[in-house]
């Protein structure tokens, strides 16, 4: 599903160069549950955001769905985003000047769906992630966990292959941590859908198929 | 995909209502300011009565004689006009006037203040006026030097109160009794070119006009056959007056031109200081004033949302929205908003033109918010809408998805 | 304290470049509209020089077939006699078009030894025209009767004249003009012909001799209190009886006083107006930006309290680097600024534009102080452990 090739990634800025990322190859098999795990700064959130086509690698090579992705443009790779990829990060980053159902609308306004086919997705979506009594509320009327829910349902709308959680338990109480994980698991048993998550919690990462550890950028593990 | 956008921007600007007042605020004012300031200028030279005729039409209002030494502006002679323009091939008809002077009389002992003007027969063809009731003088009662005159209905009811027909009743002014021969529709004292209570011949004019000198206190309106045939009137003045013998040693060059009514309008009888220019300049820098401040206003502001709204940002690059489609989406946003000022911005300027019109400030002007007006007002809105958002939207398109999901 | 705080702001100028751009046009503006202020204010604060009450002008078309002069002085006197001899007329002087309020101007030049002096308003005026607007003499003396038998020709001059001719030396007795051919023989306080908010500057006034009679075109009539539409009705009547070829128009100085200065008021109304929407504008914007700016540094602003910062200090800091900011585009302002006192731009005395500097750099502090203090409060206001957390 995902292929990662000899990647590096280095951050220049005008004095130092700082290597975050040191030749990781990695192959990612479809419907695939592999966690992510490592120190802080060890470059693991840069390796998602690579594998998610929102930064691109200095050197080497990203396949996702048997296609490579160096040569696509702003426009092609939003809509590539848009099509294969959903995201769900550790402080939800939910917009708050939208209602819920709007904010789990999003993915699918960029894919010019009809506004009739949009509601029904995103009232599933929702349903699907049990939230389906508070489509009406802001993002500032809700909890941690409800906030996270809404953001797992706004990753799963537009039916992607792939998601990618930074983090999804970060900010959360281990209550709530595991409801979010059993989601997850739940999604990736009954839909097959590629789940890769950065994580700091070993009892969450033990839940999955497979573990990497990075450490300074080098896959240890 | 544009009605999203759309209830983005409602969303968007009902949740942050001190920055939608705030730009709102700004956005009207400017608006309402350059509103009136168009109506204005529209009602002062943008009202085609008496001069219906307007783009046909050239005033010969000043002659300039320049030396060494001296100089010496003024309107022109009866003689310059009678002479020298009527013997010119190419306009059909020439008015020969003077600008408005005041006079009192007294009616009762209470005083009316009457302003006059002396024309000739052919000012009633070629400036069309609404005749209320009766009829302009004749060539004939001009040759004859019969005391007749046309009032204005502004006069009618100063002088005669609610009478409902003065036609053949007799007006006193300037210790004269004219016999009235019709009643005209007012104009404004701001079209100072045509204006005036009472109009009388030019032979019943106490002052001397037979003069053969160039300069005196009359004004020439040439019409020209078609509209075509203007720029041709223009050049057979021009070759007139570059004809012209100096009159006196003291002068080493003459100045008169036929000018079309706006540039008639302004003209500052300076052969040196442009009156249009004068007025362009005005104007221009009046707007950029008043333009400028709020602009930049909402420029600062939208900038500084773009860092708040940065997580936003990030989240809809994630989700699949290109730059460009992030920069319309902002753009869209913005107008919505200039829009929607503009809106607040007509209404109060309806306010105060209808202010301003009740409060009857200048006698018979009346300022009416007008096609053009609105199709200027709704231009503003546009140039102030993208002005103020291009470069916030373009500052937001370069951010980079990373950073702008850690922030 | 200080070096710290200019850091911040040097490494932030970017952001801070718009902001800077804002308020230095802000004080642009103000500048322009605070010096306009005092030059009308200090106008209007100078005394008028001469009384416009119950004063009436008749405005006639001078175009009477009378052609020596002897005879128009002849003609002139007896109409005086007449319109003097009318009930409730106080007194009446003939005298050029340039009358108060009334737009005209007639300027000439006078020469002084080796100096030629421009723009110098002359007024030809009779011997009543001193009662009748009731001209306040400072030194010397009025046109009188005994004036005939002069060899030179007397002339009275104001004070700005005055000072510009002779400074602190004396005036009375001055030779002038062409050829020494006029004397000063008395000085009057400068009166303000125009409106109540500007100035005439350097004025003349020289009796009628036998050139200058013929450019009398208007009468100055000072009625007493109570007269009314009928005496103006019946001077009218005897002076278009007397004058058969003339238009003639009477008008009250009050009134023609009343719309000169409306008319000189208006732009300033409207410019105050504007400047003051605009200002408003600017300071809602400035809150805003300020606000936000602070809720972004939260982060920061935690960091400052975990150190040690108390929340009086934090609010003190930012409200000082606003003003701050407000001093670094006050700087490149008043540099602007400065240059028109310096190069004479307008003819402006250069107090005037110190004065409307004050004003404007005051303003400017004030308004920033204001747009600052409660985003500075709410600083103050916020809890390290929070702050950082979200952080």
């Amino acid at each position: 599903m995902i292929s990662l090739t000899n990647i590096e990634k280095v951050y220049r800025t005008d004095t130092i160069e700082t290597l975050a990322l040191n030749s990781i190859s990695l192959d990612i098999a479809k419907g695939e549950f592999l966690s992510i795990m490592g120190p802080s700064g060890c470059g693991k959130s840069t390796l998602l955001n690579i594998m998610g086509l929102l930064d691109t690698p200095t050197r080497g090579q990203v396949q996702i769905a048997d296609q490579p992705t160096q040569h696509l443009n702003d426009k092609q790779l939003a809509h590539f985003r848009n099509k294969k990829i959903g995201f769900i990060f550790q402080s939800y980053h939910l917009i708050n000047d939208l209602k819920v159902l709007d904010n789990v609308e999003l993915p699918l306004l960029y894919r010019h769906s009809a506004a009739k086919e949009r509601r029904l997705l995103a009232t599933a979506a929702l349903e699907k992630v049990g939230l389906s009594n508070r489509i009406r509320h802001f993002p500032t009327q809700l909890s941690g966990g409800q906030k996270q829910r809404v953001a797992i349902a706004r990753a799963i709308v537009g039916q992607p292959e792939i998601i990618l959680a930074d983090e999804p338990t970060g900010n959360l109480d281990s209550a709530m941590g595991h409801e979010i994980m059993d989601i997850l698991l739940t999604l990736n048993k009954t839909e097959g859908t590629t789940i890769i998550m950065v994580t700091h919690d070993e009892i969450m990462a033990r839940k999955t198929h497979r573990l990497v550890r990075l450490f300074d950028g080098t896959q240890v593990q | 995909m544009l009605l999203n956008y759309f209830k983005i921007a409602i969303a968007v600007l009902r949740r942050r209502k001190f920055f939608t007042f705030i730009s709102l605020f700004g956005i009207s004012f400017t608006l309402t300011i350059m509103l009136v300031l168009t109506a204005f200028i529209t009602s002062l030279v943008g009202n085609k009565y008496p001069d219906k005729k307007r783009d046909r039409l050239l005033y010969i209002r000043n002659m300039e004689l320049t030396g060494p030494q001296s100089m010496n502006s003024s309107n022109v002679s009866f003689y310059m006009l009678d002479h020298y323009v009527r013997s010119m091939a190419t306009p059909v008809q020439i008015a020969i006037a003077t600008p408005y002077k005041g006079t009192n009389t007294y009616l009762n002992n209470r005083k009316i203040e009457v302003n006059y003007k002396y024309t000739n027969a052919d000012y009633w063809q070629v400036l069309d006026y609404d005749f209320l009731e009766g009829k302009p003088y004749t060539a004939q009662q001009v040759a004859a030097g019969e005391r007749v005159t046309v009032i204005s209905e502004y006069m009618k009811k100063a002088y005669f109160g609610n009478t409902p027909l003065v036609t053949g009743q007799y007006i006193e002014a300037d210790n004269v009794k004219y016999r009235i021969s019709g009643v005209v529709k007012s104009i404004p004292i701001t079209n100072y070119l045509l204006y005036s209570d009472i109009y009388l011949p030019y032979t019943v004019s106490k002052t001397d006009y037979t003069g053969k000198g160039y300069l005196g206190n009359y004004t020439g309106i040439l019409l020209a056959n078609s509209k075509a045939a203007v720029p041709k009137i223009q050049q057979e003045y021009e070759a007139i007056i570059a004809r012209l013998p100096l009159p006196s040693k003291e002068y080493d060059h003459l100045y008169s031109h036929a000018l079309p009514y706006m540039q008639a309008y302004v003209a500052t009888g300076d052969e040196k200081r442009s009156g249009m220019n004068r007025v362009l300049l005005a104007i221009s820098i009046f707007t950029l004033l008043v333009m400028l401040l709020p602009t930049l206003n909402l420029v600062n502001i939208n900038v500084t949302r773009i860092l708040e709204r940065s997580s936003e940002i990030g989240v809809r690059k994630a989700f699949g929205a290109s730059s460009s489609t992030l920069v319309q989406q902002f753009i869209i946003e913005n107008l919505l908003l200039t829009l929607l000022g503009g809106v607040i911005g007509v209404v109060l300027s309806a306010i105060i033109l209808y202010s301003f019109n009740h409060a009857h400030l200048v006698a018979n002007l009346h300022l009416v918010l007008n096609f053009t007006v609105l199709g200027i007002g709704l231009l503003i809105c546009l140039v102030f809408g993208l002005l103020s958002g291009v470069y916030p939207a373009w500052r937001m398109s370069r951010m980079h998805v990373v950073t702008a999901l850690k922030a | 304290m200080f070096k710290h705080l200019f850091i911040l702001i040097w490494n932030k100028k970017k952001q801070n470049f718009l902001l800077l751009t804002e308020v230095l046009i802000s004080f642009i503006v103000l500048f322009a509209v605070f010096t306009l202020l005092v030059f009308y204010y200090r106008n209007y604060k100078t005394p008028r020089g001469f009384d416009y009450q119950q004063v009436w002008v008749a405005t006639y078309t001078n175009n009477f077939n009378i052609h020596d002069s002897d005879s128009l002085h002849q003609f002139y006197e007896s109409l005086r006699n007449a319109i003097q001899a009318m009930p409730q007329v106080v007194s009446v002087a003939f005298v050029s078009s340039n009358t108060p309020y009334s737009n005209n101007m007639q300027m000439n030049g006078l020469q002084y030894q080796k100096r030629q002096l421009r723009s110098v308003n002359s007024y030809i005026v009779e011997n009543s025209y001193l009662p009748t607007l009731q001209l306040q003499l400072l030194e010397g003396q009025w046109f009188s009767p005994a004036d005939a038998a002069a060899r030179k020709t007397p002339l009275v001059i104001d004070q700005t004249l005055r000072e510009e001719l002779f400074g602190n030396g004396p005036a009375i007795g001055q030779l002038v003009g062409d050829d020494n051919q006029q004397q000063i023989i008395g000085v009057v306080q400068d009166p303000k012909f125009n409106n109540d908010y500007s100035l005439t500057g350097k004025a003349m006034f020289s009796a009628p001799d036998t050139g200058s009679i013929r450019s009398l075109s208007r009468a100055l009539v000072r009625v007493a209190p109570g007269a009314d539409a009928a005496l103006e009705g019946r001077l009218y009547k005897l002076m278009a009886n007397t004058m058969k070829n003339a238009n003639i128009q009477i008008e009250h100085l009050d009134e023609k006083r009343n719309s000169a200065n409306n008319f000189a008021l208006l732009p300033m109304i409207i410019l105050a107006v504007v400047c003051g929407f605009l200002i408003i504008n600017v300071a809602l914007g400035l809150f805003g930006v300020l606000w936000y700016n602070i809720n972004k540094r939260r982060g920061e602003i935690g960091l400052r309290r975990a150190v040690g910062a108390t929340g009086s200090s934090i609010a003190w800091q930012l409200v000082a680097e606003s003003l701050l900011l407000a001093t670094l585009a006050l700087l490149v302002g008043v540099f602007f600024a400065i240059q028109f006192p310096l190069l004479h731009v307008f003819d402006l005395a250069a107090t005037t534009y110190l004065w409307g500097l004050l004003f404007a750099i005051v303003f400017i502090y004030v308004l920033v102080l204001v747009c600052s203090l409660y985003p500075g409060k709410q600083a103050a206001a916020i809890y390290p452990a929070v702050a950082l957390h979200e952080d």
